[in-house]
């Protein structure tokens, strides 16, 4: 039996778990059309200038797109970490030819499709209800599902040093939210402390916003915030396949 | 003798807790090796050590001749304690995930039939009964037919049918040659299985024979335990050695031939009794003495015919 095999086999069953949970089936694509018809559509713009939401429709897909990225993939790998702990799943796996870097491959692959179809409903639900005008890049794939792996290996390693689901789920989001906004998604940066600079480039989302804005709005170069996030995603996707408890 | 398992002065403690202290045991090929012992006592901590889920603080182990880490994953397999695989994948679906992490797998439909879940195999395994689930998980370890198998606990929960099933079970792998290490709480199932008992108390090896030798040399007396509040007096003179708690009357030693004695001598004596029952020594015995568990009253014994 090849790694491939191992891999789909695991993946099979993450996605079959997956799928039969119908609450988070429907949040999880739920989600972003809620997010796009409060932030897109709800909430306007000021006349004068002033209020949230000051750039152009397109300029926030890159943060709506981000949330996705983010949150699904850190809560989801976390908090399965924790149930396999839990269950004493990875102790049965340890014993078994699976390696921990194919069991965190087919969980990515899970996320990955699920971010995917997560993305592609927020961009049908932006370009429905709002004026946004962007490209379509083949793009955005690449940065979807590079950005995806970042976050499965964060889940990962939260997974790893979180006692419980619940403490996965707290830490998840006291990464995720800070993130979220510091990261060129939903504020300008030059609506933030010119001292934040360096502390915005050290965070993986900037390198997916950054790019993902240059992909679909500015038509500026991409290649580098790909390459930074794919370093990050090869990075924590190795440090969170290491993390992935045994037993104790 | 050619051992699959060998494990040398293990330690391992968690922080100022003990788990072992200076195990050593070794199982040869083919043999179902019982480890019987307390809450608490280490029986997990060793079989994580002999699985290589976790390391030790000394002392080696040997699988098949190799470390742990380092043995060929398909040779083995391993039923956690409190196992809990992902609940909402069926009983077969369950058992296709995990033969497909294995370089070879037995047909599914054979093991859900040796587990007798054929019938059964098409439920989410959150809605099967806790025995269904037992069943399932430890399917779930015989998928790559291992040469050795590591069960820990592997009927608790499981009704006395599905024990019994198991057992049998577990006793046709060894037939067939594989090589069975399993915990438990079950003196009855370490007795009609294992060709070996080990007793592990506070982290170390007590002792370790097969079943008949452990209850010959620890087992103590057969003994007929009379339910009654008389005490040990109208006892005095008849010959037997008598112990008594508020509730019942223990005659020590006695052989099934002079049973209908005794209780012609309860009778001459004018003792009222709700029920007696005559027990040998077993294994349980041998855990209660060893493992120091023995209470300062004599068990009450089930099974007494008025």
């Amino acid at each position: 039996m090849s790694s491939l095999s191992r891999t789909r086999a695991e993946f099979e069953a993450a996605w079959h778990s997956f799928i039969r949970r119908r609450t988070a089936v429907f949040f999880t694509f739920f989600f972003p059309v809620i997010l796009i018809v409060i932030f897109g559509a709800l909430v306007t713009t000021d006349p004068t200038g002033g209020g949230l939401f000051t750039e152009p429709s397109e300029y926030y897909l890159a943060g709506y797109l981000a949330v996705v990225v983010l949150f699904t993939p850190i809560s989801r790998v976390g908090s399965t970490v924790a149930r396999h702990r839990e269950g004493n799943r990875f102790e049965k796996l340890a014993t078994t030819p699976l390696r921990r870097t194919e069991w965190l491959l087919a969980h990515t692959l899970v996320n990955a499709v699920l971010v995917g179809i997560a993305s592609a409903i927020l961009i049908a639900v932006l370009w429905a209800l709002t004026d946004a005008t962007f490209t379509l890049s083949p793009l955005l794939v690449p940065f979807v599902l590079i950005g995806s792996a970042v976050f499965c290996g964060i889940g990962a390693i939260l997974g790893r040093v979180a006692d419980s689901q619940d403490g996965v789920i707290a830490a998840a989001n006291t990464i995720a939210l800070p993130m979220l906004f510091l990261a060129e998604t939903f504020v300008p940066p030059d609506l933030l402390p010119g001292w934040m600079g360096p502390v915005i480039d050290l965070l993986p989302l900037t390198y997916f916003s950054r790019g993902v804005r240059e992909v679909t709005v500015a038509g500026g170069p991409w290649t580098t915030d790909l390459a930074i996030l794919s370093g990050l995603a090869l990075a924590f996707f190795l440090t969170g396949a290491y993390a992935l408890p045994e037993t104790d | 003798m050619d051992n699959a398992l060998v494990a040398e002065d293990l330690s391992r403690s968690y922080g100022d807790t003990t788990a072992l202290d200076g195990v050593s045991l070794a199982v040869v090929r083919g043999e179902v090796f019982a480890l019987i012992g307390p809450n608490g006592a280490g029986k997990t901590t060793l079989v994580r050590a002999l699985t290589g889920t976790t390391t030790p603080d000394s002392g080696t182990v040997s699988v098949f001749g190799s470390p742990p880490d380092a043995v060929d994953e398909n040779r083995i397999a391993l039923l956690p304690q409190a196992f809990s695989p992902p609940e909402r994948l069926t009983g077969r679906e369950l058992l296709e995930y995990y033969a497909g992490l294995y370089d070879h797998s037995r047909p599914v439909e054979d093991v859900l039939s040796e587990i007798g879940m054929a019938a059964d195999a098409e439920g989410w395994y959150e809605t099967l009964s806790g025995g269904q689930q037992r069943r399932i998980c430890v399917g779930s370890a015989l998928v790559n037919d291992p040469d050795l198998l590591f069960l820990d606990e592997p009927t608790t929960g499981i009704d006395p049918a599905g024990r019994r099933d198991l057992r049998d079970l577990i006793a046709d792998l060894a037939d067939g040659g594989t090589t069975v290490f399993l915990t438990t709480h079950d003196m009855a199932e370490a007795e009609a299985l294992a060709d070996r008992v080990g007793l592990l108390a506070d982290g170390r090896l007590v002792e370790v024979g097969s079943p008949e030798a452990l209850v010959a040399d620890h087992g103590g007396e057969s003994r007929l335990v009379v339910e009654t509040d008389a005490g040990t007096d109208a006892f005095a003179d008849s010959g037997y050695r008598v112990s008594a708690t508020s509730r019942t009357l223990t005659i020590h030693g006695i052989r099934p031939e002079k049973i209908g004695e005794a209780v012609a001598a309860l009778e001459r004596a004018g003792i009222e009794y709700e029920s007696l029952s005559w027990t040998q020594p077993s294994l349980e015995d041998v855990y209660l003495e060893l493992a120091g568990e023995r209470g300062a009253e004599e068990p009450v014994l089930a099974g007494g015919a008025r």
